[in-house]
């Protein structure tokens, strides 16, 4: 269903997975690079799905100019532009997490309804982030193990997008320029967390976004833990999908519902 | 040491035993019961004057056994009818309810009480899951969902939704949160090794029941606090909870003929239907995750049937007797346990209201000076 493309940005090229048909949607993936998921082909039955690659990651071309987490939200501004042509809905994943709000603070004409799953950029000093030893990397990640996709990439190549995504987020945890930028959100946002979340942690995390963005549900995922895609794919899949089809009537039980 | 009174409600004038389960309400009488809950929430109210600590009821569905199907409206009268006490329900049944109401009802009891809520997050025997139609294998994943909910209901300060396994809210933002920060104590069952487990997971204090054998209920014990200390958390004696039947009286022979007379109704008529039906969702569900622990369940109750009120006592099933030998019963069981709370239930059967009343004046005048500091 997916179709690997290329396209040329103003600040250098890119590279994208593309399927379905419908309403688009962009999805920014985490730190080690994207994970096709059940999710995506879920979405993908109705909207058009895009799934870029960060450029750098995953051994694409870096574009020299980009240098922080906003100049990465500013390459998916131009990528909303470019090759979607208007604006869309978005889904940020943990590190895509931060890009994505830093793309709907700096771009929010380009957002229309933003999904951010365990964002990063939102927790306190010395709490989470991501173990170095693979094994317990690994037990943080995935609540439900036995779910989890077989690697995608190697480790060299894992390594290589993890430290671009050290490099952009410059060793912050907390985005303080950020957490004051979130009123500036015009787009109805759904945050969600996994309780069991040890990477980017709910509590405080959840409590800022929930305080900051105007317009913004924030959701917990029950046996969940990093990895919402692959730990609980249906319930996720079915929240996303209600959230983008049905805007604020998602909170509505109804049979009626699309 | 602590103690907690506790009351099951139950219906007092059957003659005649329930020939299966769900019990017909046939016979039952509105003006009696009104009578009956007027004298239940006095004696309740009595407890705070007898130097009990908490004042407990709990949670039972389509039975004569107790006329309690919601035991938050009476702990709502209590709110308003006490002062001190603190007030134990003991509990609802979680897997079986709406888990944001009980975070809501629970809330409003800690709030109109000024914080003297004592949760109990129970799960539930065998026989009301087939009273609300809940699937009796999932009784144990929906409780640890339910209570995790619970707690984040009370906790939370900004509106969240929940994404579950038995359990989906699009937002859910209580008002009253509960008096008590972070929210109030919570007291689970762990009458056997699974539920010990499952009270020590949640740091909950555990409540022991129908102690049929006081090496069984150690071995509850060492296991809860083994899992607590796991947990780098040391649960004071305080939190650990014994459920005793008790009938104090002046005279030894008056109080063993008492409770023998209470039992005897207790097991002949008010059990008679519940037996059948927990049977049924044992051997027909796995609401015991492991086949042993039914079978020890079952052969416990029919224990507690079958012993005279002298084994019971030998046991260390129950306290019984005049107040000298019930301070030696309970010095024994406290020393074999090593607990710091004992929930007494006076109210066994059709046991008379004024009986239960002597009984706890005799336990505040001359027991509790002398055990309350053990």
């Amino acid at each position: 269903m997916f179709t690997t493309e290329h396209a040329e940005l103003t600040t250098g090229p890119i590279t994208y997975r593309k399927g379905g048909n419908g309403r688009p949607i962009l999805h920014i993936h985490g730190t080690g690079g994207p994970n096709p998921s059940p999710v995506l082909d879920q979405l993908a039955q109705r909207h058009t799905v895009y799934h870029p690659v960060a450029p750098g990651w995953d051994e694409t071309p870096r574009h020299p100019s980009v240098r922080s987490v906003r100049d990465l939200a500013d390459v998916y501004a131009d990528f909303i532009r470019t090759v979607i042509g208007g604006p869309c809905d978005v889904i940020g994943v943990s590190f895509g997490g931060w890009v994505a709000l830093w793309l709907a603070v700096r771009h929010p004409d380009l957002v229309e309804q933003l999904v951010l799953e365990a964002p990063a950029g939102m927790r306190d000093p010395g709490t989470g982030g991501l173990p170095k030893d693979p094994a317990e990397l690994r037990r943080q990640t995935y609540a439900r193990p036995e779910r989890a996709p077989p690697p995608a990439r190697t480790q060299d190549v894992y390594w290589v997008n993890r430290n671009l995504r050290d490099e952009l987020g410059g060793g912050i945890t907390l985005d303080e320029d950020l957490l004051a930028s979130l009123p500036r959100i015009t787009a109805r946002t759904l945050v969600l967390f996994g309780l069991k979340d040890e990477i980017s942690p709910h509590d405080k995390a959840g409590m800022r976004m929930r305080k900051g963005i105007p317009h913004v549900h924030l959701t917990y995922i029950y046996d969940a833990a990093h990895a919402l895609e692959f730990d609980q794919p249906e319930r996720v899949g079915n929240l996303i999908a209600a959230f983008f089809e049905r805007g604020e009537g998602f909170l509505v039980r109804s049979s009626q519902a699309a | 040491m602590k103690f907690s009174y506790f009351h099951l409600m139950p219906w007092t004038d059957l003659t005649e035993a329930p020939t299966q389960w769900p019990a017909s309400n046939s016979t039952f009488n509105a003006p009696r019961a009104k009578e009956l809950y007027d004298s239940y929430i006095d004696t309740m109210v009595f407890a705070e004057q007898c130097g009990f600590d908490w004042v407990g009821c709990n949670e039972h569905h389509y039975s004569p056994y107790g006329l309690m199907a919601n035991c938050n409206l009476i702990g709502s009268v209590l709110t308003q009818r006490t002062k001190d006490i603190k007030l134990a329900m003991l509990g609802n049944l979680i897997p079986l309810l709406n888990p944001v109401r009980v975070a809501e009802e629970y809330a409003m009891l800690d709030v109109m009480s000024g914080g003297r809520l004592v949760a109990g997050m129970i799960r539930g025997v065998p026989h009301e899951y087939i009273a609300y139609n809940i699937n009796a294998d999932e009784s144990r994943a929906r409780l640890r969902e339910a209570v995790t909910l619970i707690i984040k209901a009370w906790t939370e300060t900004e509106p969240f939704g929940w994404e579950g396994e038995f359990f989906e809210y699009p937002s859910i933002s209580i008002w009253p949160r509960p008096f008590q920060i972070p929210h109030p104590p919570i007291l689970m069952s762990a009458s056997n090794e699974e539920s010990a487990e499952f009270a020590g997971e949640f740091r909950a204090m555990m409540g022991l029941t129908l102690i049929a054998d006081l090496n069984v209920a150690r071995r509850s014990i060492e296991i809860y606090k083994r899992v607590t200390a796991a947990q780098g958390f040391e649960p004071p004696p305080s939190h650990i909870l014994c459920g005793y039947n008790t009938c104090i009286l002046d005279d030894d022979a008056e109080a063993r003929h008492y409770l023998a007379e209470g039992q005897r109704y207790f097991h002949r008529i008010l059990m008679a239907s519940l037996r059948d039906a927990q049977r049924l969702v044992i051997t027909k569900s796995r609401y015991f995750g492991q086949e042993k622990i039914g079978e020890t369940f079952v052969k416990r109750l029919v224990a507690l049937k079958e012993r005279t009120i002298d084994e019971q006592i030998e046991a260390g099933s129950v306290f019984c007797g005049s107040p000298e030998n019930v301070i030696k019963q309970i010095k024994r069981v406290h020393g074999a346990l090593g607990n710091g709370m004992f929930n007494l239930n006076y109210k066994i059967g059709n046991i008379p209201d004024p009986i239960v009343r002597r009984g706890m004046e005799l336990f505040r005048d001359r027991v509790l000076p002398a055990v309350a500091d053990l």
